[in-house]
């Protein structure tokens, strides 16, 4: 019973770093209807500059969310200026192709600079592990869980009380009628785009003492993001957090019970299920799967 | 409905320069020769090495162009059907001592059947779903094939034994790989010229463009679809045995990747989506190129040449989002049809 709680747990905190981590995709979608499919790459980036600042100016990875986070923001920025904006009007193949393109240079850029060795930072603390109640749980983990349910929160408090939450959900509802009230919509593109990116830096930051960096490391994740963020309804940040814990605890207790190889086949599977059944998600609004996005 | 507009459209002469949906070109038929002439000629091993790659790839672009092209079915899990067709014909050849000229068809079949199926549960889908579904089922496929190790060998892979001879259809000479090869890929253009110009050809059109007024005038769009994804994914598991045939040995990773699965994409995109010549020209050129590219640098620049090909593709999809074909014709002053 204690190793079902244990697993439990364990996957509730590292389902909501992954969560976390695809927050800035759901937002992206959510607000653009476009699938970033370089977000892996944005989040790899963003785990080299956290890697950086540790080795280099001997912070730790929570001090480096203060360059990160903007960095990201800028870098989001500007890479909207260049890809997405010029093809939102193309058909939604083109953004598609052109985010993959991206993903590639950004990826082989990376293994340029970097190589194809793996990267990590010291544990914190010394790898020490705290106990709650009956469970244990490396202190990495725990603030991974507070930031991503704080996230959470913010965003939410962010799109339901201030005035750019309100623009922001109003070009979602109805990106004409939204400028015809006076809402700059690309502006309101480009900010969601760039905080999108900001809150990769921010997953990036957490992950940095939890996970090693590659140049192909955003592969792994960004599969695990998709998932998530499909499963939690594409837009829906509380549905991501959701999605995520589910995640999470999916591959804690089917890598303990069956094989470790076959976590991941889980969560696919569970994937294609939710894809079936349930193709708008946990959270998502009804019949955004089955009708066409974006052309 | 009959295709009367198409029929008005037809050229007056015969032999048009340029690809036209449903007619020969002479651009294509030159091309055709250069291949053949480049296929017997007897090259260094290293030039047929990339020949034979570059006819398999836009092969394998031109199967996945059936699908993403012409029905709209965006799929970044056709490493799926690769690795089908792959591990098919070699483990009937290396297990059961059956002949890989059955065993690729046996592969395709198989392949098919799981297209089919994964299209029909994933029908209702569009877009970004119908995307990341196929890429699920593709990484699916690879964690099975990877830890089903009695079957497929696992992460240490499947070897064919390079003993020579017709029935294992495995050879010595590279000329006979790409003839081989070369045999492949005019297979698959044809079967995809005569595709274009059909009947079932535009309603695979008439589906992708407006699913609505397709099924309005008699298409029945589930059943279009299917047939799409089902032939692409039969003559991509073709590909997958050849592949086998050549590199005789199958490793999980590689042959179910996710890597590979974009590429199949990729390469349509680049050369120009729903023509017929256009998956050929973004294999004729990307192939070569990275070949070339990977063999100048060497390993002091280990991902410059793929640094490279995001930067085009990023540019093509952009700027000239007909990809290659679009402006090839735009040079020859005429217009390729069928570029979405």
């Amino acid at each position: 019973m204690t190793t079902v709680g244990q697993l439990i747990f364990s996957g509730l905190l590292i389902g909501s770093i992954y969560a976390l981590m695809s927050m800035g995709l759901t937002l992206i979608f959510g607000v653009l209807r476009i699938v970033n499919f370089a977000h892996g790459e944005f989040l790899m980036i963003a785990m080299y500059g956290a890697w950086a600042m540790t080795r280099y100016l001997g912070l730790n990875p929570y001090i480096a969310v203060a360059a990160v986070v903007p960095a990201m923001f800028l870098f989001g920025g500007v890479i909207y200026r260049l890809i997405i904006s010029p093809g939102l009007d193309k058909p939604h193949l083109v953004v598609v192709f052109a985010t993959m393109g991206l993903a590639i240079l950004m990826q082989n850029i990376a293994l340029m600079l970097f190589s194809a060795d793996l990267f990590d930072v010291a544990p914190l603390l010394g790898g020490r592990s705290f106990i709650i109640g009956p469970f244990y749980a490396k202190a990495e983990l725990l603030i991974g869980f507070a930031v991503a349910v704080a996230c959470t929160i913010a965003l939410r408090f962010m799109l339901q009380a201030t005035f750019l939450g309100k623009a922001i959900r109003a070009t979602v509802q109805d990106g004409e009628a939204a400028m015809l009230m006076g809402i700059p919509v690309p502006r309101i593109f480009l900010i969601t785009f760039a905080g999108g990116s900001a809150l990769v830096g921010l997953a990036a930051c957490v992950m940095m003492p939890l996970f090693s960096v590659f140049p192909t490391v955003g592969l792994n994740f960004v599969l695990i993001a998709f998932v998530i963020v499909v499963l939690g309804g594409m837009g829906s940040v509380e549905g991501a957090l959701i999605g995520g814990i589910c995640i999470g605890v999916v591959q804690s207790i089917s890598s303990y019970y069956v094989a470790a190889a076959y976590g991941q086949m889980f969560f696919f599977i569970l994937f294609l299920l939710v894809m079936i059944f349930r193709p708008a998600g946990l959270l998502g609004r009804r019949g955004e799967a089955t009708i066409g996005i974006n052309d | 409905m009959d295709g009367v507009p198409i029929a008005a459209e037809r050229p007056l002469s015969r032999w048009r320069l340029m690809p036209e949906r449903g007619t020969l070109s002479l651009f294509e038929l030159l091309l055709a020769l250069l291949c053949v002439v480049l296929a017997v000629l007897g090259l260094s091993q290293n030039v047929q090495d990339v020949l034979i790659q570059t006819f398999l790839w836009a092969g394998l672009a031109l199967a996945w162009n059936v699908a993403g092209g012409y029905a709209g079915l965006i799929s970044f899990g056709h490493a799926s059907f690769f690795g089908v067709g792959a591990y098919t014909s070699t483990i009937l050849l290396v297990n059961y001592g059956l002949t890989p000229w059955i065993g690729l068809w046996l592969g395709g079949l198989l392949a098919a059947v799981v297209a089919g199926a994964l299209t029909l549960i994933c029908a209702r889908l569009r877009g970004p779903f119908f995307i990341l579904s196929t890429l699920a089922v593709a990484e699916v496929f690879r964690i099975a094939a990877l830890n089903w190790a009695s079957l497929t060998g696992g992460a240490e892979g499947f070897a064919i034994l390079p003993t020579p001879s017709v029935f294992r259809m495995v050879f010595v000479s590279k000329t006979t790989y790409a003839t081989l090869f070369l045999g492949y890929l005019v297979t698959v253009y044809c079967i995809t010229k005569v595709l274009e110009g059909s009947r079932y050809g535009l309603q695979l059109f008439a589906v992708r463009d407006d699913e609505d007024a397709a099924s309005a005038a008699g298409v029945n769009p589930l059943l279009a679809r299917t047939g799409a994804m089902c032939l692409s994914a039969f003559l991509t598991a073709i590909g997958g045995s050849l592949f086998a045939q050549y590199f005789l040995f199958l490793d999980p990773t590689h042959v179910f990747s996710p890597e590979l699965s974009f590429q199949f994409a990729l390469l349509p995109a680049l050369g120009g989506l729903a023509t017929a010549i256009g998956p050929v020209l973004g294999a004729f050129v990307i192939t070569p190129l990275s070949e070339m590219l990977r063999s100048y640098f060497g390993g002091g620049a280990a991902g410059l040449h793929l640094a490279i090909y995001g930067t085009v593709l990023v540019v093509v999809m952009l700027y000239f989002p007909g990809g290659i074909a679009a402006a090839l014709a735009q040079l020859a002053g005429g217009h390729v049809k069928g570029a979405s």
